[in-house]
């Protein structure tokens, strides 16, 4: 699964780790998230979406 | 510190003390009851295991975000990610340990020595527990 983590996480100034901070989770998980490693789970997406404002469809794209 | 980290210190530092108590009197017990050097053995691994575990609980509760995956998901203050890495890790380790004791339980039955057979059953099944926990925590 795609997503646009990285860039979001950019635009809005962030390090992993402080994402990871806000969001309760560990820099390596931020990392493996945005390197396509690790799909997080529902909650996790959604906290992810909540954080950026916008909704999760608009941040994970499922690849074809 | 919030409430929900002093809670999780004091169940780790509760979990340690615990483990010394089982460690030591399971260690003096096979020391004065147990074959051959079994007792020296127990309190050997067992103080080692709970020194490691307690400096990861340590170095969790102090800096979490210089922690590795594996001092998190053993201290219990792992993420989703954490978890599911030493779930998978755990989950190869059980189905390899099946057949790995079936060809144990064969040598013994054809009376290879018993303590050649089982210390190469533990080392191979801790290779492969910290060999799979590493290859998880890089793919995931």
């Amino acid at each position: 699964m795609r997503n646009d983590v990285r860039a979001l996480r950019a635009q809005h100034g962030l390090s992993q780790a402080a994402l990871g901070t806000a969001l309760g989770v560990s820099r390596q998980t931020i990392n493996s998230i945005e390197n396509g490693r690790y799909d997080p789970s529902l909650p996790l997406a959604i906290a992810i979406a909540h954080q950026f404002q916008r909704t999760v469809e608009e941040i994970f794209h499922v690849d074809d | 510190m919030s409430t929900t980290e002093l809670s999780r210190r004091t169940r780790l530092a509760l979990g340690i003390a615990l483990g010394l108590v089982v460690v030591v009197t399971l260690g003096l017990v096979l020391r004065r009851w147990g074959p051959g050097n079994m007792g020296n053995g127990v309190l050997q691994g067992g103080f080692v295991t709970i020194l490691l575990f307690a400096v990861a609980a340590w170095r969790t509760s102090r800096r979490p975000d210089r922690t590795l995956t594996a001092e998190r998901a053993l201290t219990g203050a792992g993420d989703e990610r954490d978890d599911a890495v030493m779930t998978r890790s755990a989950a190869f380790v059980g189905v390899l340990a099946l057949p790995l004791t079936g060809l144990a339980t064969v040598a013994l039955a054809l009376e290879a020595p018993t303590e050649i057979v089982m210390t190469i059953l533990l080392w191979t099944e801790l290779i492969l527990a910290v060999a799979s926990f590493v290859f998880y925590s890089r793919r995931a």
